[in-house]
């Protein structure tokens, strides 16, 4: 696509920050990154911040990554223990390289990133903000440790988004 | 000693699967199965649920073909309030649901399929996949990019949100259309229907290239089924279900298609959560039929769209009629594109598109009720059973992927047979049998992805089920 109007090749305006909760919200905790994005939707901290929940990455976002200043994912974490936050800076260089492993149906941190810098030049810096989980069961709702996460998960992606307006 | 070559999960589908080989004691492939491994659960979960509240639940299934579920949804619904949609609701659900197509199919033949396209089956997977690709033909990854964001806003745009959208209701759609949001999705529409031409042109000066990999690429006589319009054009919402054979002989058409349980059966097999449906009137398992972009245009006289029947004449001057190996859902799910395009741009250009009336309303009328449409991989039925009081208490979904699944086995058959040999278990070997697969796009769908879940296990047993190798990547 080469036009704005289909917005194919120029990015998305979005000049600032992106913060993005992603998993699924039906197969209990894998849905704590929605969970986390819906509570900062109307978080002043994030004023001006384009906040959104979806399911999954896919590649589409990386043009409007590439036109972001910051990206914040907010994702869960089967690896990490039950309620445990974590922030993890994307090593830009390294992520690219990590990208060409591993993609499958959905877009992975590392493919948004390579996708934004090969196709428009530029890729924002990435910082995944993990949620350890207790529970992948067909469920709509949270483990309680989980929930109990929520807030903190969002503090925690406050203060990256105004340690970035500081910057 | 006989073996059993395990691929888990496959890759590059939507879900999780795995993919057993089954060899024998001199190494040779006896058998092959795609096993879905996840229990969807949603029939099981909704029951006892208000009935008007199943469009929305039923958008959750899945985050990449919610539209696809949210219309064959809110059909049975209307069937069960004995309600016709408006003609203006009607239009508005075909434009989200044809959104749906161009941004699923996008998915599907971009970013899935095209880095074998683009590299081969032997490159190196450090480098056929969509980085690479956007390294090697960025405007290529740029195409399928645009295209998604496209079907993706007009889903937002008509249906309030982009991964589950509420727009779509019982009895039509929720919000009006706006001649704003009408010019701004019109205003796409060259360019997208450039990128999905441009696609096509790539596709075809390259397709002599896998002419013999076709031949033996899940090509194998079958039936194929699909939605056509009264004059026996593609419909991806409604009309009427229509079956032909492997020779394009009609096995069935005009049928009405909230009668499918007539026609339709349903094994069970104790591999696989996925149903297997089959054609009644020939039996399981003979009784196979494919649907998807493929069915869809053998099943069709033409699409209906001119740009879109073009290339389909060209499209069966090239691999005939009716195109048998599953290689060409590729190419096929191209012209589907194109049609879908089109097709949104003529809906949306007719007069009375920003009517104001776009649901009709009514009660509970029936306590039965099933919806069919196309979904991008094939053709939807949800059949839904309510009390009196309206509250929901059996669903049977009949999904696309269970439409296709022992197409699907018979592909991965085929495939193994060829490319599998106990004393080599390469990348290439195995991505042919994953990539055969892929060009059903199947949608498993509940898919988690909690940060280190996905890789890809090979596993090598041995009868009783011991682990004689293993491979990851």
């Amino acid at each position: 696509m080469t036009t704005a109007a289909t917005g194919g090749s120029a990015p998305a305006a979005t000049g600032g920050v992106l913060v993005v909760g992603y998993g699924n919200e039906l197969r209990s905790d894998d849905g704590v990154g929605p969970a986390v994005a819906a509570l900062l939707a109307g978080d002043p901290r994030l004023a001006g911040a384009d906040v959104r929940a979806v399911h999954q990455l896919t590649p589409e976002l990386a043009l409007d990554a590439s036109g972001a200043s910051l990206l914040v994912l907010v994702d869960a974490a089967a690896d990490a223990p039950a309620g445990e936050v974590s922030v993890k800076r994307l090593d830009p260089e390294a992520a690219v390289g990590e990208a060409g492993a591993a993609m499958s149906h959905h877009v992975d941190p590392a493919g948004i990133v390579g996708l934004a810098r090969e196709l428009w030049g530029v890729a924002p810096p990435v910082v995944v903000v993990s949620v350890g989980i207790a529970s992948l069961e067909v469920g709509d709702g949270l483990s309680p440790s989980v929930e109990a996460a929520v807030p903190r998960a969002a503090d925690a992606v406050a203060a990256i988004v105004e340690k970035h307006g500081r910057a | 000693m006989s073996q059993t070559i395990v691929i888990d999960p496959v890759t590059r589908i939507e879900g999780h699967s795995r993919i057993t080989i089954q060899l024998d004691d001199r190494g040779e492939v006896v058998d092959a199965h795609f096993h879905v491994t996840q229990f969807r659960g949603f029939e099981r979960i909704t029951q006892g649920r208000p009935v008007h509240e199943m469009p929305a639940l039923m958008a959750r299934i899945c985050g990449i073909c919610p539209v696809s579920h949210l219309i064959a949804s809110a059909k049975a619904v209307d069937d069960i309030m004995a309600v016709e949609p408006t003609p203006t609701g009607a239009d508005l659900r075909r434009v989200i649901n044809l959104g749906q197509i161009v941004q699923s199919n996008a998915l599907s033949f971009f970013h899935l399929s095209s880095p074998d396209l683009l590299f081969g089956f032997d490159a190196d997977p450090a480098v056929r996949n969509i980085i690479g690709v956007a390294r090697a033909n960025p405007g290529l990854a740029k195409d399928g990019i645009g295209l998604r964001k496209w079907g993706q806003q007009i889903i937002e745009w008509l249906g309030g949100k982009r991964i589950h959208p509420e727009g779509i209701v019982p009895g039509g759609v929720a919000f009006q259309l706006t001649a704003e949001v009408r010019d701004r999705i019109l205003a796409g529409v060259p360019e997208a229907i450039a990128a999905v031409e441009r696609a096509i042109a790539w596709y075809k000066s390259d397709m002599l290239r896998w002419e013999e990999e076709a031949s033996t690429f899940g090509n194998f006589r079958s039936a194929f089924m699909g939605l056509v319009d009264r004059q026996g054009n593609v419909d991806h919402y409604g009309g009427w279900l229509r079956v032909v054979d492997a020779d394009g002989q009609l096995l069935a058409d005009k049928v009405d298609p909230k009668t499918f349980n007539d026609y339709i059966g349903e094994a069970v097999e104790p591999w696989s959560y996925l149903k297997s449906t089959y054609w009644k009137p020939m039996g399981y398992p003979d009784g196979l039929y494919r649907v998807g972009p493929l069915a869809r245009l053998n099943v069709a006289e033409r699409t209906g769209t001119p740009r879109a029947d073009e290339e389909l004449e060209k499209f069966r001057w090239r691999v005939g009629r009716i195109a048998s190996s599953s290689f060409h859902y590729h190419y096929a799910r191209l012209i589907d594109t194109l049609h879908a395009i089109e097709k949104i741009e003529e809906i949306l250009r007719g007069p009375d598109i920003l009517s104001h009336h776009v649901r009709s309303v009514a009660g509970i009328n029936r306590s039965e009720g099933i919806g069919v449409s196309e979904a991008p991989r094939g053709t939807l039925m949800h059949h839904y059973k309510v009390d009196d009081n309206g509250l929901v208490q059996w669903v049977n979904l009949v999904i696309a992927t269970g439409h296709n699944n022992m197409a699907m086995n018979r592909a991965v058959l085929q495939v193994a047979r060829r490319h599998v040999k106990a004393d080599r278990l390469e990348e290439a070997m195995l991505n042919r049998v994953e990539a055969v697969i892929r060009c059903y796009d199947p949608c498993l769908s509940c898919s988690t992805h909690a940060l280190g879940q996905m890789a890809i296990r090979v596993q090598l047993l041995d009868a009783g089920g011991v682990v004689l190798d293993e491979l990851a990547r």
